[in-house]
């Protein structure tokens, strides 16, 4: 095991079980911050993984999720933004 | 053991340790607009270093030019989502007008 593949676990078990939990609790809006940053260590995680195994082919993978996951994560922010604007809130939200 | 390697390891901890302090920032602040600060440094900082990392141990080339170029797409886009989703939590919590411009 050398210092990439390393890497990769650290952030395997303890960057993304954090990610899952900030994306499964909370407001629509609030689970897109964990969405977002879970998209940013697949994506240092995919890069590790090139250098990790020694195969350059992986990175390639790491570049389309950094260009389609700010896109996908727009999108949402579009989506829930408008929504909540234009419709009653009728969520029971947090006063933390 | 080389210089490059020993510099290569150095900035791959300290990516990696920004990466998991924003993970752990994000379920420690309790607010909504708190845990916009936890999105910014792991995109701006903390996947940056880890290519930054692996560019030095891959040496110059084609490889660490491609590697720069993915850290600053994803820094670009790690900005940009972040006003999105704080424009987003802002309509949320009533902060914003309907007619307010985009």
């Amino acid at each position: 095991m050398n210092a990439w593949l390393l890497a990769i676990a650290v952030l395997l078990t303890l960057a993304m079980p954090l990610c899952m939990g900030a994306t499964a609790r909370g407001t629509a809006v609030e689970r897109l911050a964990g969405l977002n940053l879970a998209t940013t260590v697949v994506t240092a995680v995919l890069l590790l993984t090139a250098q990790g195994f020694g195969r350059s082919s992986f990175a390639d993978l790491g570049l389309v999720l950094a260009v389609l996951g700010p896109a996908g994560t727009l999108v949402f922010a579009r989506f829930l933004g408008g929504r909540s604007i234009e419709t009653p809130d009728t969520s029971t939200r947090r006063e933390a | 053991m080389s210089v490059r390697h020993v510099c290569a390891l150095v900035l791959l901890v300290a990516g990696t340790g920004v990466l998991l302090l924003s993970a752990v920032g994000l379920v420690a602040l309790p607010r909504p607009f708190q845990r916009l600060h936890a999105l910014t440094p792991a995109t701006t900082v903390g996947l940056p270093l880890v290519a930054l990392a692996l560019a030095v141990a891959t040496g110059p080339g084609r490889a660490a030019v491609k590697l720069l170029l993915i850290a600053v797409i994803v820094a670009i886009g790690g900005a940009v989502t972040a006003m999105a989703i704080g424009r987003a939590t802002a309509q949320h919590e009533r902060l914003l007008r309907k007619d307010s411009p985009e």
